[in-house]
């Protein structure tokens, strides 16, 4: 296999590079081609091009030539982001001291993904890399080809058809590229870079995907990983494996000369240097990485007496289906999110009936119910929440973002405040990409408040806004995290304040005491609740697990405390297991890593 | 490059491919598109080979550059006061209801779409003019136009062929440098002048043979001239320092030494059966390697042309 003929745009046949020797070292090798085609165009009396084109392509290269071995050109092609300085620092070192195959390991949330862009765009620039794969997992396709082409002006593409593989920036799941027939045209190509996003989940050697990786052929290889170690040091080993076979000794030395135990290294300072010659790892604690801080406030409000009586009237509905349907659970999940409606607005259950309504035949005994509940709809004139979000609102006098699940509850809100004469916006996923960005840049302009139904990936950040109002709550965790992701983030330089507004004597107000005291959602490290949710014992999701305890309870308070207190203390329990495991709460094998760091002080958990 | 020097540079490039340009500042164009910028900048290719196709006219886009985003977005921020006055009741009636569903106010909301392009250095577009620039400047075949105070009407200015060669040299390992050369060699002489292009700067050029010129015969052929130029280089090229490549294969050398070390071991106690697969992998990693950090010398030309220039050199 010769890399060479690949690389070096080759036409069939003969050369058109003539090879001479000008070093003991390094041959030159000039290319002719350009010599044929100026003859033809002799022979042929043109055609001949424009002086001012020629001209202008002349400065073009001028203006891109790579001028220094060193120097980190990609700096000022990038006007629409500054890098922090531990994310040039982590860049310049892969590319001028690693020889651009490293394993990327920054705890999370301080900007992988940045370091891997950066070190993809200068190999770029310099015409070092021209095709290029990121396999990443499948949900985070479209977060990379977005960053990347927003951040960075990379035309990648996200691989869909076959045909995708011919760009020469393609994003891929590791699932999808390692199948046929992707799997043939992967491993077929030479890349001249290779990222792999979430890289430990190759730490087994004997996986389909560890094996996979092994035959990808490429030049400079990035492995980005929060957590390089999991549970024992082979993990660490089979990673580094792959970058640089031998870094660490055959599998026998390294076991005779770096382990004790699985889980316990020994000669530390030589693992410590061999490690970082292919290893880079940034942490909280370091200099210069700072997070401002977080303030959450819950809103405690009373719901007035009509949207008491709505609430109870839908509460005892809903109880009412579940045990016609014999306690089957399946097809009443449905149902639950009326009750998390009403405390959120009139509207969002207005809509949801109008819906089930339909669905109905003609005759059933469901119409009538429904219509008495429509009534109760009817009677209430006023939304206690937007009257409290909109005192809120007024009160900080600045940007703020608000978060609702419902889509009927963001209109609402939308003429709400426009009725007040108050400049909101909105924002959701069903949005083209044209629209969202509009939105984005109304709000960053005229606009005082965003309200959006998503928070989900994709590329909104709103640093220049630190206040967010959650008018309802996810069930699901990570959503809410996401929520605050979008704000509290890096680069946000004020602290950054959040408001529940919780309903008294509603599901709403468990829902609240759970994420809040029990898991302590608010106060968690980015990153910190994927890994508590992933140890959750159970197929099911917290948001069904959630569901169930409500239906089976029905009117039964004290019951339903109990099953969520029990809910709340599980997962507290794995939350303090996880943070047991070490002052690191992304590594099980913490005092390796911790030592590893030679930067690194104490992880400042910032709340 | 700074943000005045891409303003000319595209300024330029729309004027030397007869865009027409509708409104501009310091911070942007407005610009229709001719045919041939149309076809390079706007990637559309299958509707141009309909166009091609059925021989229809070609409807150009029209474009927003942006050269100076800071000054532009001032710039479109000031009020516009006597707009304000414009509005009837029916457009503030479409206005309401667009209002209603988007949450402002916006009437230009049916104008025909302009997309918005950012240039900056780095920036996509900016990436597309330059390689728009170089497919249609690679080629050329100028004279040097006349200086009028020698043209009498009976007597004849000489003019001697240059071939000029525009190129560029990456120096590669691992990482990479670049360098740009230019040389000229004249046609008649033989003779290699370097920084040719920037000689050529100084000069005024055009496509049309001037009146009262007549062009040396050539006293060397084209072949000839393109080894003078690749010897050129060669010469200048041997005098650099080497010690990176050096450097570079010593680096090679490590690592191959250590991949050797991983895989000798494996193979030697390898089964039949693994060996081919270990075999492979092995020499996939020594292939890789040396694609990696290889040092290499490169040359590759920018482009070049037959430039026809008063005097003989």
């Amino acid at each position: 296999m010769t890399f060479d003929s690949k690389t070096q745009n080759s036409t069939e046949g003969e050369s058109p590079y003539a090879r001479r020797k000008l070093h003991p070292h390094v041959d030159l090798q000039i290319d002719r081609s350009w010599f044929d085609e100026l003859q033809l165009r002799m022979s042929r009396n043109g055609p001949w091009d424009d002086w001012t084109l020629y001209q202008l392509a002349m400065e073009a290269e001028q203006a891109k030539r790579v001028e220094s071995f060193e120097q980190l050109q990609c700096l000022r092609t990038l006007p629409s982001f500054e890098p922090m300085p531990h994310q040039i620092g982590t860049a310049s070192k892969v590319l001028h001291e690693m020889g651009g195959r490293a394993i990327l390991a920054d705890e999370v949330g301080l900007g992988k993904t940045i370091e891997a862009g950066l070190v993809l765009k200068e190999y770029m620039v310099r015409g070092l890399v021209k095709r290029a794969l990121i396999l990443v997992p499948a949900s985070l396709v479209l977060q990379w080809v977005r960053e990347l082409n927003q951040k960075f002006g990379i035309s990648a593409v996200a691989q869909k058809k076959e045909h995708t593989w011919g760009y020469d920036v393609v994003v891929a799941s590791m699932d999808t590229a390692k199948r046929d027939p992707h799997r043939e045209r992967v491993l077929g190509t030479d890349y001249d870079l290779i990222i792999i996003d979430e890289a430990h989940k190759l730490k087994n050697k004997k996986t389909t995907n560890y094996q996979f990786a092994t035959q990808l052929r490429k030049k400079y290889c990035l492995l980005l990983t929060a957590t390089p170690i999991q549970n024992d040091l082979d993990e660490l080993y089979n990673l580094i494996t792959l970058l640089k076979p031998g870094q660490l000794g055959g599998q026998s030395d390294f076991a005779a000369n770096f382990v004790v135990d699985k889980r316990l290294p020994k000669n530390e300072d030589q693992l410590q240097e061999a490690l970082s010659s292919v290893m880079i790892r940034n942490r909280r604690g370091d200099g210069g990485i700072h997070f401002t801080k977080r303030f959450v406030k819950n809103i405690p409000l009373s719901l007035s007496p009509e949207e008491k009586a709505l609430y109870d009237a839908v509460t005892g509905f809903v109880k009412e289906r579940y045990d016609e349907s014999g306690g089957d659970l399946t097809s009443m999940l449905s149902l639950v999110t009326l009750q998390r409606e009403v405390c959120s607005s009139r509207d969002a259950v207005f809509l949801t009936l109008v819906n089930l309504f339909k669905k109905t035949t003609e005759d059933s005994p469901l119409r009538p119910k429904i219509w008495e509940l429509v009534e109760k709809i009817k009677g209430i004139t006023a939304n206690t929440k937007a009257e409290k979000a909109m005192e809120l609102v007024k009160e900080m006098n600045e940007k703020v973002i608000i978060f609702t699940e419902y889509r009927a509850t963001q209109e609402y809100l939308l003429q709400f405040f426009r009725a007040h004469n108050m400049m909101a916006v909105p924002y959701r996923g069903g949005m083209n990409r044209g629209k969202k960005d509009w939105m984005m840049d109304l709000f960053r302009g005229r606009a005082q408040i965003l309200i959006a139904t998503e928070a989900g990936g994709e590329g909104i950040n709103l640093q220049f806004c630190h206040h967010m109002i959650n008018f309802d709550l996810p069930w699901n965790p990570m959503r809410v995290e996401q929520r605050i992701g979008r704000v509290h983030r890096l680069g946000q330089t004020e602290d950054v304040k959040i408001y529940n507004l919780c309903t008294l004597g509603t599901i709403e107000e468990h829902i609240v005491n759970l994420l809040h005291e029990k898991i302590n959602l608010f106060e968690l490290v980015i990153g910190e609740l994927d890994h508590i949710l992933e140890k959750l014992e159970g197929g099911e999701s917290l948001e069904q697990r959630l569901a169930k305890v409500l239906l089976e309870s029905g009117n039964d308070q004290d019951h339903l405390k109990r099953q969520l207190n029990s809910l709340g203390s599980s997962i507290s329990q794995i939350r303090h297991a996880v943070k047991a495991s070490g002052d690191n709460p992304y590594s099980a094998g913490p005092d390796l890593l911790v030592k590893m760091d030679k930067l690194g002080q104490t992880v400042e958990v910032e709340p | 490059m700074n943000t005045k020097q891409i303003h000319k540079y595209v300024n330029r490039y729309l004027e030397a491919t007869d865009c027409s340009i509708i409104e501009k500042s310091p911070a942007h164009f407005t610009v229709k598109l001719s045919p041939d910028a149309d076809r390079e900048l706007t990637n559309r290719p299958y509707y141009w080979s309909f166009v091609d196709r059925v021989g229809a006219e070609p409807e150009t886009m029209t474009f927003l550059f942006v050269t100076d985003q800071e000054k532009y977005e001032a710039l479109q921020n000031e009020p516009l006061p006597e707009k304000k006055e414009a509005s009837d009741s029916q457009t503030a009636a479409a206005d309401a209801a667009l209002a209603r569903s988007f949450g402002f106010i916006n009437s230009s909301v049916n104008a025909p779409r302009i997309p918005r392009h950012d240039v900056y250095f780095g920036s996509q577009k900016l990436e597309q003019l330059f390689g728009a620039a170089k497919a249609r400047g690679s080629f050329v075949y100028l004279f040097q136009e006349a200086d009028k105070r020698s043209a009498t009407p009976y007597s004849s200015t000489p003019y001697t062929a240059w071939l000029g060669v525009n190129v560029r040299v990456e120096f590669a390992c691992d990482r990479k440098r670049e360098e740009i050369h230019s040389f000229g060699v004249s046609l008649v002489t033989g003779y290699c002048a370097d920084r040719f292009h920037d000689r050529l700067l100084e000069l005024k050029l055009t496509p049309r043979l001037p009146s009262n010129i007549h062009v040396t015969k050539n006293g060397i052929s084209f072949a000839k001239a393109q080894s003078i130029v690749e010897q050129a280089l060669e010469r200048k090229l041997k005098n650099y320092d080497y010690t990176w490549a050096g450097d570079a294969s010593a680096r090679l050398q490590e690592e191959l030494d250590r991949i050797e070390a991983y895989y000798k071991p494996l193979l030697q106690h390898a089964t039949d059966e693994n060996k081919p697969s270990i075999q492979e992998q092995y020499e996939q990693r020594q292939a890789e390697t040396r694609w990696q950090y290889e040092p290499r010398v490169t040359a590759s030309v920018i482009n070049c042309g037959v430039f026809h220039l008063e005097g003989i050199d």
